[in-house]
């Protein structure tokens, strides 16, 4: 049975779902557009990323919104001994060879993963527990923070691109990365701090949704799946095109369920990728990269 | 230059050692002891020689180690391995000499259909394994079994509730299955090989449908003076594979069958890979259930009933089906445990005092090896353990087919998992092995203090051999509300 509460209250739930995702394909449009590298572990940062918050909140009884900060630096710093160690070397070469390390990366990160956690399903308490309900709509406070978070981190990140040097060397070498080391923009410092950046985004997307959902060691494979869809969706290395691509894969996703059935969310979600290819084949906000 | 090389090699040496600590096979000895010789371990007869060619027996544990339940599998039968080996082993009288248990892991992964086959493979065929016990999901069981029943290896399964695992062979009329179903095996003594030491989707389904018509309908109607003609309004959300569609399709047979006062009033399946629920709950919300039935394992589970209490604001009667009964189901649920129930056939947390004395003992040995409670699926495995040997003690030999010969005669006294006759047999009247186990429903109460539900069991008030087993009453949950009038 259709209500108009019940769907009310689905496209809310949308949105929440949505801005996690926003977060893992910003970071992952990031590190494309700037880098130009394709990183299938980025839903492995996001495990780690859960995993962090989940030890800092569990075991150092830090308030569960606080260890989201946690999470963002501790994964930036994994985000960067990562892009030394292993992009750092591939870098330039055949994108088959960053493709093969990113694979390589998955089962390094989730083995990793059971030998310091454990293959059981963890879940991080929240610290502000409830329900706020509104004509007959209700989401949970959780949700309601995710979407706030969210909103002053991409806020931060616009800032962060049009307003910073390090921003502005970022759009540059992401424009033109000859041109940009001409102009005497260290290209290999922009690089380690992008991936950084988008590992931090991970991280924080980890977090709250290990407060929302229960996650284990294999969490990472479907919103790498999903962050991939958003991007292309939104246009490759387009922070605009990331975030209205997570808003509408959310809501596509939980409306599907609703009015279809929990078998469905994953197909539409997906046709509307197709669709948006066949209409835009750059995604709704890609343009021509270098 | 040196510095960059050192660098590498100390990387490659990390990957290589944390990839290697993964999830293969692993073969383990048996207990603590290193590689104990039969000679060593026999304990002869005070007249007789034991044989030159006595050897361990070789067990493979067919269980997914990436799986809370595929631990707890693993440790019971490390537990049950461990004492019957400290007690001298397993007496194989061609030998004339007891031989200790040989424990070979075949780990599953997360036991899907892809990943059963390689390592019962690897048991099989290279570690040459005397038997097989385990086995976790319905669907990697079914694809992996087909290795041990081609090899004529006697597989004891104490997981995978679907009763094809036994009956789709000619013995059990091909589990009713198509002529053109690729799941049939036309092979009658390959599957005399295969013994289910485990309830079957039926199994749990009964107890589930006949808690709700004869415990919770009468107390509903007195509660709210509904009429005695209203059924009770039973919602069902299940996980769209072969144990989920199983379970509702049971369910909904029992209920026709016995013309019991339950009706349907909504039905919502999802993908196996789904992490939220909110839309089939809202759904099932908005149907306006007495109660909902909840088919998954410990994870989806927990997230089911979290969301319908938390998110959607489904303030009904939860149950859950016997394998979230572990130790990670309680820690998920939290406070949304109160009130939520679980069917099962082994309630570690239900006690002490225990049901029966044999899981006193269990409980605290388990507990002071491991530091936490066992879990459901732990103990078929380590009863299975207990089988094995009493089997082969009867068949006198390793001779696989005189093995299977044993086990088919089995009589012992039921030890964790209740039975029907309080014995453990298979199959009296048919031509498949099964066993009749018990199961009940408990009901959770969260504790404060331990910031976790525990259960007890409130249905059914007596079992055959045992007697009474009912802990406490069953009671509509705080805040609870009922579905239409």
């Amino acid at each position: 049975m259709i209500t108009p509460s019940g769907l009310a209250e689905t496209l809310l739930w949308g949105v929440a779902n949505g801005c996690i995702y926003i977060l893992l394909a910003t970071g992952l449009s990031i590190i494309f557009g700037v880098m130009k590298l394709v990183n299938f572990a980025h839903g492995q940062l996001l495990m780690i990323g859960a995993y962090l918050a989940f030890t800092t909140s569990v075991i150092l009884g830090v308030n569960s919104y606080l260890a989201i900060l946690v999470a963002m630096v501790g994964v930036a710093i994994i985000g960067v001994a990562v892009e030394r160690l292993t992009f750092r070397k591939v870098l330039g070469t055949e994108k088959l060879n960053e493709i093969f390390v990113s694979l390589g990366l998955i089962y390094i990160f989730e083995n990793a993963a059971v030998l310091l956690w454990g293959n059981k399903s963890a879940q991080i308490p929240s610290s502000i527990n409830g329900i706020l309900s509104l004509a007959g709509i209700s989401i949970s406070y959780d949700r309601l923070a995710a979407i706030g978070i969210v909103v002053v981190i991409l806020l931060s990140i616009v800032f962060l691109m049009k307003r910073t040097k390090i921003g502005l060397a970022m759009q540059a070498t992401s424009q033109k990365s000859d041109a940009a080391k001409l102009m005497g923009i260290n290209i290999e410092k922009v690089y380690v701090f992008t991936f950084a950046l988008g590992a931090a985004l991970a991280g924080a997307a980890g977090a709250l949704y290990g407060i929302i959902f229960p996650f284990s060691p294999t969490l990472g494979a479907l919103p790498t799946i999903k962050a991939f869809a958003i991007i292309i969706l939104g246009g490759l290395g387009s922070i605009p095109g990331a975030v209205i691509g997570g808003l509408l894969y959310g809501i596509a996703e939980t409306t599907a369920g609703y009015l279809l059935g929990g078998i469905w969310p994953d197909a539409i979600a997906f046709v509307l990728l197709i669709a948006v290819l066949i209409i835009k084949p750059t995604g709704l906000f890609g343009g021509k990269g270098e | 230059m040196q510095k960059k090389i050192l660098v590498v090699i100390t990387a490659i040496v990390v990957i290589v050692a944390i990839t290697s600590a993964g999830v293969w096979q692993i073969t383990q000895q048996p207990a603590s002891s290193p590689s104990p010789t039969p000679t060593q371990t026999a304990t002869p007869l005070a007249s007789t020689t034991p044989s030159p060619d006595a050897r361990p027996v070789r067990i493979g544990l067919v269980a997914g180690y990436q799986l809370a339940e595929g631990q707890d599998m693993d440790r019971a039968a490390k537990l049950a391995v461990e004492e019957i080996n400290a007690a001298g082993g397993v007496y194989v009288a061609e030998w004339n000499t007891k031989v200790p248990i040989e424990l070979i892991i075949a780990d599953t992964g997360k036991d899907t259909a892809g990943e059963t086959v390689g390592p019962i493979t690897r048991a099989v065929v290279e570690d040459k394994v005397d038997l097989l016990i385990g086995g976790y999901t319905s669907a990697g069981t079914l694809a992996g079994q087909v290795v041990a029943i081609e090899n004529r290896v006697p597989f004891i399964i104490t997981g995978a509730s679907s009763n094809l695992v036994t009956r789709r062979g000619p013995q059990g009329n091909f589990g009713g299955l198509a002529e053109d179903d690729a799941r049939r095996i036309n092979d009658a003594e390959g599957m005399s090989y295969m013994f289910h030491y485990c309830t079957t989707t039926s199994d749990y389904s009964t107890t589930v449908v006949n808690f709700f018509a004869e415990t919770m309908k009468p107390l509903i109607d007195s509660t709210y003076h509904f009429a005695a003609s209203r059924p009770l309004r039973l919602a069902l959300i299940y996980r769209n594979d072969a144990f989920g569609k199983g379970v509702v399709a049971d369910t909904k047979n029992l209920i026709i069958t016995n013309n019991l006062p339950i009706e349907i009033v909504a039905e919502r399946s999802y993908q196996t890979t789904a992490t939220t629920f909110q839309t089939d709950l809202t759904v099932i919300k908005d149907a306006k259930p007495d109660a909902v039935y909840v088919v998954d394992f410990i994870a989806n589970t927990a997230e089911i009933i979290k969301e319908g209490r938390k998110d959607v604001g489904l303030n009904t009667v939860y149950i859950a089906v016997e394998c979230c009964e572990d130790p990670q189901f309680y820690t998920l649920l939290g406070e949304y445990g109160d009130g939520v129930l679980l069917e099962s056939k082994f309630a570690s947390y239900a006690g002490p005092p225990f049901y029966l004395p044999a899981i006193e003992t269990y409980v605290a040995n388990y507990k002071a090896k491991y530091n936490t409670l066992p879990g459901m699926m732990g103990a078929d495995t380590y009863d299975a353990f207990y089988i094995a040997k009493e089997a082969i003690e009867r068949a006198g030999t390793l001779d696989k087919a005189a093995i299977r010969d044993a086990i088919e005669q089995i009589n012992m006294p039921q030890m964790l998992i209740m039975t029907k006759t309080g014995t453990i047999q298979f199959s009296t009247g048919v031509n498949y092995h099964e066993i009749s186990p018990v199961t009940f429903v408990e009901q959770l109460t969260y504790n404060a203090t331990l910031q976790e539900a525990r259960p007890k069991i409130v249905y059914p008030s007596a079992v055959p051999v045992v007697g009474s087993i009912k802990q406490a009453e069953f009671v509509l949950p705080p805040g609870y509300q009922p579905g239409s009038p």
